[in-house]
């Protein structure tokens, strides 16, 4: 009995040998859909199983920080507190705990577990170009481009590269913007008094 | 960020939702050094999965019907407004009518040298996960012969017969198998013989598997 599973993503079930790996397209053996299946070595690795801390045995030796009744075998590269099997999450070869593990992703400490960020010079420039379609929201929208701008100067942009450009930008219009309704204060004003 | 990886992008970002007239997110996919990186994103947030090349099981390509449909939707619509344009007797009017029905069959044209659509998924041993970047056949071998190349340098190669050996049901020896034999022993501090027997905890450490 195979242990891998390797359904049809049309009739779900299970593929055939006969569909795998071509280099063109080959129906499925129930629906016929046409499919494409390459697959590689780790569909069929065994999932491994979970390690269990071992029970510490003498008094002197190390004990995890987390399980005192169990025994250290790493330390956390983040915290440096002593773990057990059960605690030592490995990340691409550094040791954490969960708490540092959890905490890292959600501050963006670990960034090969990120997932998610704010692109805060898309929202700068949304804020500068996007309501000039409506010139009088700008009044309000302008100050806030130009403090998303500079607030968030330094914060992380989007993980694939991408240069400060959109904030260049956002700070030029709403400084336009601003200026504009500076110079219209002013000629209204004069012209009143 | 000086410790970010480099990206190379894959495809090009392309909504999740077949109305992508009436949605904001998209999906877009790009290559790094050990995984590769799916970005969904709506314009001012970004989503990232990462699939690590050690990880990813299979990549499932579906051809579709869309594009026939799609060109048959357009190119009737161009002929549509090119019959009402012919029998317009105002010449501006069938001059506007047959310059939007050569726009309609403009985009019959790329929509059929763009080839068959697909839906794309890949496969680990926790998700299938669909991957909407992946929209056209072409698009979709093109990333498999960049994929390919770097799945097999981090999990190996498979050879025909495994396969057949695998799919048949034997008991095949996978290329990842002779690796965990060769995994050092484990040394447990106290076996449970032991302990069951009465030697208490002071036996010395023993070598299981």
């Amino acid at each position: 009995m195979s242990s891998f599973q390797l359904l049809c993503p049309k009739c779900r079930i299970p593929l055939r040998e006969s569909v795998i790996n071509r280099t063109e397209l080959a129906p499925c053996t129930v629906c016929a859909a046409p499919l494409q299946v390459e697959i590689f070595p780790a569909l069929f690795r065994p999932i491994q199983t979970g390690r269990s801390g071992e029970a510490v045995l003498v008094e002197t030796e190390s004990s995890c920080f987390y399980h005192p009744q169990k025994k250290a075998v790493m330390h956390c590269e983040g915290c440096g507190r002593f773990l057990c099997a059960l605690c030592d999450c490995e990340l691409h070869g550094q040791h954490y705990c969960p708490q540092c593990l959890e905490s890292g992703k959600k501050k963006g400490k670990i960034k090969s577990i990120e997932n998610e960020r704010t692109l805060y010079d898309s929202i700068a420039l949304g804020l500068a170009v996007a309501p000039l379609l409506l010139f009088y929201v700008t009044f309000l929208t302008a100050p806030m481009a130009l403090y998303v701008a500079i607030r968030y100067w330094k914060a992380p942009r989007s993980i694939v590269h991408r240069t400060r450009i959109r904030l260049v930008l956002a700070l030029i219009f709403a400084s336009l913007q601003i200026a504009g309704w500076v110079v219209a204060v002013i000629m209204i004003t004069g012209s009143h008094g | 960020m000086a410790d970010e990886p480099r990206y190379k992008r894959l495809t090009r970002a392309r909504s999740r939702s077949r109305f992508a007239v009436v949605s904001a997110g998209n999906s877009s996919l790009w290559l790094g050094p050990d995984h590769l990186l799916c970005i969904d994103s709506t314009g001012f947030t970004e989503h990232y999965k990462r699939f690590s090349f050690r990880d990813i099981q299979a990549l499932i390509v579906r051809k579709t019907d869309g594009y026939k449909y799609w060109s048959l939707a357009l190119g009737m619509v161009g002929v549509f407004l090119a019959i009402i344009g012919a029998f317009t007797g105002d010449r501006v009017g069938s001059l506007v009518l047959f310059s939007i029905a050569a726009f309609f069959s403009l985009c019959m044209l790329l929509n059929l040298a763009l080839g068959p659509t697909t839906v794309c998924y890949l496969q680990t041993a926790v998700q299938i996960e669909l991957l909407p970047s992946i929209h056209r056949l072409r698009k979709a071998r093109k990333v498999i012969n960049i994929l390919r190349p770097l799945i097999a340098s981090a999990q190996g190669e498979l050879a025909p017969e495994e396969i057949a050996a695998r799919f048949s049901g034997t008991t095949a020896q996978t290329a990842q198998e002779p690796a965990v034999a060769d995994a050092p022993p484990v040394i447990s501090p106290v076996a449970p013989t032991a302990r069951d027997s009465g030697e208490g905890t002071n036996v010395p450490p023993r070598i299981v598997s």
